[in-house]
């Protein structure tokens, strides 16, 4: 056999497995680890000399590399009804999406908190509404819509009128900064 | 109540004085230029709409065709608010008061003092969040004010009474649960002692209602629902609906799916006009919930229409429906001109709304009668009014339907023309009219109703109408029935008119451009840049000098503005329930602002 | 000995059994179904007298005595040979031919009954598919008459029912065997179904067009009532759901309103009125829950709302963090929404 030959059949074998991994289907989250959640931080400053750490989270990780999360994410996302104030990502009552600025924080455990808790200027508290995963699922989505996870998981086109491109065709934005416009 | 007398007496005044103009209407020359009516112009602006006619007509002459391009800034404010100013500024007399944009600060500006500084602010501190179920920006439409005291509504569903002279709260009574989605924005009217005040929240399946409570103490007198059992309604024997659609027992209930009025709007955010001597308040009542049409079969009472309530009881008087069934979200809350003139030949009692759905309508306001329906805008999506049933003919070609899209459906969502208000020159006979040239495309989606959020089920994206411009400002000649002329804009226009005894037009652009026309030709006489795009309602008033003065609260927002108030994305054609498509340039034009300005002459 | 004919016959005993109950197709419930079978049967008893024939005419020459080997080549035959084989071969391809277009025009004379059983009185009903559920709407009275339900149809006997069939997400198929044929319910399309049912019952549906992981359990149930007892049924439906009665079931309604519950279901006459998932409003007078994959008891009940995931893997219901009360006192109040 020629060396090319099991290169090749490396190569694939190896797309084929990181296939598996965007592809699996999770239907039921395993029980939350204490530090699943990850530890977000709103602020880039902190007394000391050191800026403050933020810790990514293990769950945030898988979620936000699955296609399957970030398409159940997009189901939740019309279902809930936060493309009521959210549009596709432009916004409405509610601030863009799609865009670079986060008020309260880009990161998947960011949107994640702010999901659950709602904030103070208009967004809704879910807790309690939206199970643990979905909530998961929604944050992965609302990151995959500033182009914010793997090309080939993100959504490539939207089952109703065309808003505009499809999340896979958004280069991906920075998603770090606080409020861009004062307070919301 | 000395308050109400006078304004009655206004109204009565502009009522002979239209009649005399649209007498003489066929020979304009012939109009007299002053009239009993202007000289009892005492030069206040106690309510949004000036008077209870709502003509939105000021007797002061000083600033005329022929000065006006000498007008001159007078002095400034800023409102330390930089979202969408809709309001219109209130003056009663030395004092000038604003009402800003959600966190709903009240100002008393001191006219008597140069440069009119801030004789008090009054925070009333509403639920911030509360924002997150405004529509259409945390807008305000503005205060209203009677006997020594200030009336207006917070976003988080408050009516507040302020003392006008200390700034000190009288009474505050909360009258909605934003958990439902329910918010207020518009103007209160005060009639006979009390505040009527109506809700918000057509996009989040609220259910809307009326309600008057007493100026003195804030407890309700009496709560009209626009859907629901005829109880809830205030609908008793004296109702008398013109046309048989709009007649029978509950329609409220009958016309819905079970229970889905519940969740049906019919809210009452936009213009009430009243006639004294008819006893009647008249309203409309705002879009059906969700706008999803197929998820509610039948006529869906009583949104979308207009009602004609006795002011001492709330009981209906008739009802008539713009838009049954309502397919394109036109709410049916515009103003309500009162107007007494020759119809026909017959004098008669007339009310003149010109309607989201691209017609204009005249009525008789003690029948409820429709005497006309005239398009004032390209329309596709309905065919004309059938004036023999009353009914709204609707095209089904462009009728939205679930997984199909149905593209140029003319006028779009916001209608023909939206809340901001026209005005009304009883010397001229004209209408005029700001509004806005959109169409759109449209997808019906399945819709969720989850209380507190949107509740709407479709996708929508809207584009400039024919022509290409966006926005149009025009006078109608109502006699004639006919368009006298029009002025076409870039952006969609979202500012309320103001017409003055001087024959000239006020109105502002989305670009922040505040303009003076010539009241008979259209000519541009005079503008000015501001700060920010313009949707509030200019005024004029009589400062304690005895100048005339003109002022319009600057700062773009609103559904027209949100892109730039809510900084919204334009690649997504859908933000801002589609608004966002059809001014993407927004962004570029104008900057956010909460500004107002006051013009005088030199 | 014994024991094989045993074995045989509870095989056919087995098989026999498949052939009556609910989902049977071949005991027809109304005239679609009728001719359906009809034409079943017809199908069944040419095929059948066919493979009869050729078995037959195989036994036969496998049996017959080879000739005697005259040296010759087996391909060379004699030219009366190949001229009998000729017409033979002829006399076959048309008698299947004949047979062919006998199944077809029957088929088509079937087909066209079947378009033309349209009664003059019809009742609409709306099916909606949804992974995995079927969404029922009644719309045919005036506005105030629309009702939604979810899985369970009910009709009225000897009506004339047509069913407008839409999908929501992917395409599903409408089959009752007892009751007709398959439709499918395509995006962005309305197909119809039109049937008449003579007998009052019970009869069972299935999605017969596989629509993704739960395909296999979106069932659904048609009851066929006399018409005085559809009418109670109908306006039994109509009302919005009764007021929790009890502590634990007034608890239950609560916990309904301020958990998951209320982002997907209806329970009309409370603030529940989610549309993505099935109208609970009269959820304790159906048959199934979960697209009739279970039974109408509390326990299986308890163990869709605890973990839906379980019993239907990838369903869009996800799980619920409830503790066992609140869990209790939600099947508590769903129990009383007959």
């Amino acid at each position: 056999m020629c060396s090319p030959c099991h290169k090749v059949a490396g190569l694939v074998l190896l797309l084929a497995i990181a296939g598996c991994e965007r592809e699996e289907r999770e239907f039921q989250s395993p029980p939350p680890q204490s530090g699943d959640a990850g530890a977000a931080v709103l602020s880039t400053l902190s007394p000391g000399s050191s800026a403050p750490q933020a810790t990514p989270s293990p769950t945030g990780r898988k979620y936000n590399q699955n296609a399957y999360h970030i398409s159940e994410g997009k189901r939740w996302f019309r279902w809930f009804n936060c493309n009521g104030c959210h549009a596709n990502g432009g916004g409405g009552s509610g601030p863009a999406l799609m865009d670079e600025k986060w008020i309260y924080g880009g990161s998947i455990e960011h949107i994640a908190a702010t999901i659950r808790q709602g904030r103070p200027n208009g967004m809704p508290s879910f807790d309690g509404k939206i199970p643990e995963q979905q909530i998961w699922q929604l944050a992965a989505y609302v990151r995959s819509m500033s182009g914010n996870a793997p090309k080939p998981a993100r959504p490539s086109r939207n089952d109703a009128l065309n808003p505009g491109p499809a999340e896979q065709q958004r280069d991906p934005l920075p998603t770090v900064g606080g409020a861009a416009q004062g307070p919301r | 109540m000395n308050i109400a007398l006078t304004a009655a007496a206004i109204l009565l005044g502009l009522m002979i004085q239209s009649s005399t103009a649209q007498e003489s209407n066929s020979q304009p020359d012939a109009i007299s230029p002053r009239s009993a009516a202007v000289q009892e112009e005492d030069g206040q602006w106690l309510m949004a709409a000036k008077n209870y006619a709502s003509t939105r007509f000021s007797g002061l002459d000083e600033i005329n065709a022929m000065n006006v391009k000498d007008l001159k800034v007078a002095y400034t404010f800023s409102t330390g608010v930089n979202r969408g100013q809709e309001a219109a500024p209130i003056v009663a007399g030395g004092t000038m008061y604003v009402v800003t944009p959600f966190p709903n600060y009240l100002y008393a500006l001191d006219l008597t003092k140069p440069g009119a500084p801030p004789k008090w602010k009054f925070e009333p501190n509403p639920d911030p969040s509360a924002q997150g179920i405004a529509c259409c920006d945390v807008v305000n439409r503005g205060a209203a004010y009677a006997d020594g005291r200030v009336f207006f509504n917070t976003l988080d569903s408050q009516t507040i009474a302020v003392d006008a002279e200390t700034g000190k709260e009288l009474w505050r009574v909360q009258l909605g649960d934003i958990n439902k989605g329910e918010t207020m924005t518009m103007a209160p009217l005060l009639v006979k002692g009390k505040v009527i005040v109506g809700n918000s929240g057509g996009e989040y399946g609220v259910r809307g209602w009326i309600a008057a409570l007493d100026a003195t103490t804030g407890t309700t007198v009496w709560k009209a629902f626009s859907t629901g059992p005829d109880a809830e309604v205030l609908i008793g024997p004296d109702f008398k609906p013109f046309y048989a659609m709009d007649q029978g027992k509950d329609l409220g209930v009958t016309t819905w799916p079970p229970n889905a009025w519940e969740q049906g709007g019919g809210n009452v955010w936009g213009w009430i006009s009243y006639d004294p001597e008819l006893n009647l308040i008249y309203y409309g009542t705002g879009n059906p919930g969700p706008w999803n049409a197929d998820l509610r079969p039948g006529d869906n009472k009583w949104t979308a229409g207009i009602f004609a309530r006795d002011a001492d009881t709330g009981q209906a008087r008739w009802f008539y429906q713009w838009s049954p069934h309502d397919l394109y979200d036109h709410d049916g809350v515009n103003e309500n001109i009162l107007l007494n003139m020759q119809w026909d030949g017959k004098a008669r009692k007339l009310l003149v709304r010109p309607e989201r759905n691209g017609h204009l309508y005249v009525m008789d306001r003690a029948t409820g009668e429709v005497l006309s329906a005239d398009p004032f805008h390209a329309i596709t999506g309905t065919l004309g009014v059938d004036l023999k049933t009353g009914r709204l003919r609707y095209n089904p070609e462009k009728e939205p339907k679930v997984g199909r899209v149905v593209r140029d459906i003319c006028p779009a969502a916001p209608g023909a023309k939206d809340w901001n208000p026209s005005a009304f020159s009883p010397r001229t006979g004209l209408l005029y009219l700001p509004h806005i040239n959109i169409c759109m495309d449209v997808e019906a989606t399945e819709a969720n109703y989850i209380a507190g959020t949107p509740y709407v089920g479709m996708e929508v994206r809207m584009k400039a109408g024919p022509g290409g411009h966006r926005g149009e400002f025009s006078a109608w000649d109502i006699a004639a029935r006919k368009e006298a002329w029009t002025i076409n804009e870039k952006f969609p226009v979202w500012s309320g008119a103001l017409v003055t005894a001087g024959d000239v037009v006020f109105y502002g652009t989305l670009d922040g451009w505040f303009k003076a026309l010539d009241a008979r030709s259209g000519e541009l006489l005079w503008q000015f840049k501001t700060s920010s795009g313009i949707i509030g309602q200019p005024v004029a008033y009589r400062g304690p000098d005895g100048k005339q003065y003109v002022a319009v609260l600057s700062g773009v927002g609103g559904w027209s503005g949100a892109i730039v108030a809510g900084d919204l994305d334009p690649r997504d054609a859908t933000a801002a329930l589609g608004f966002v498509n059809a001014v993407p340039d927004l962004k570029q034009a104008t900057t956010p602002g909460g500004t107002l300005y006051v013009f005088a002459l030199p | 000995m014994r024991t094989g004919s045993r074995l045989s016959a509870a095989i056919l005993a087995l098989f026999l059994a498949g052939c009556t109950g609910l989902p049977a197709g071949l005991d027809p419930a109304g005239p679609a179904a009728e001719m359906i079978t009809g034409l079943f049967w017809w199908f069944t008893a040419i095929c059948t007298a066919v493979w009869a024939l050729v078995v037959l005419g195989l036994g036969a020459s496998l049996l017959r005595a080879r000739p005697a080997d005259d040296g010759a080549s087996p391909l060379d035959r004699g030219s009366a040979r190949r001229i009998s084989a000729t017409r033979v071969v002829t006399a076959l391809v048309g008698a299947t031919a004949l047979v062919l277009v006998a199944l077809t025009i029957s088929a088509f004379i079937t087909g066209r009954g079947l378009a033309q059983l349209r009664g003059e009185q019809v009742r609409t009903i709306e099916i909606t598919g949804h992974q995995w559920w079927w969404e029922v709407r009644y719309s045919d009275g005036g506005p105030a008459e629309t009702l939604a339900t979810a899985n369970e149809i009910h009709v009225p006997v000897g009506e004339a029912v047509r069913l407008s069939l839409r999908s929501n997400d992917v395409i599903h198929s409408f089959w009752i065997p007892r009751i007709g044929g398959k439709q499918d319910l395509v995006p962005g399309q309305v197909n119809h179904l039109d049937f008449t049912i003579d007998k009052p019952g019970i009869y069972r549906g299935q999605c017969a067009e596989f629509c993704g992981f739960q395909h296999a359990h979106m069932g659904l149930v048609l009851v066929a009532h006399p018409r005085d007892e559809f009418e109670r049924w109908f306006s039994s439906q109509l009302k919005p759901a009764q007021a929790p009665r009890g502590a634990e079931a007034r608890a239950g309604q609560q916990a309904f309103l301020s958990r998951s519950c209320v982002m997907c279901h209806t329970v009309r006459g409370t603030p529940a009125g989610g549309k993505i998932a099935p109208d609970l409003t009269h959820i304790a007078s159906r048959s199934g829950v979960a697209a009739n994959t279970l039974p109408m008891t509390r326990g299986a009940l308890a163990a869709w709302i605890a973990d839906p995931q379980a019993v239907k893997p990838g369903a869009h219901m996800p799980r619920t963090e409830l503790d066992s009360d609140e869990l209790n006192s939600i099947l508590a109040y769903l129990e009383q929404l007959k």
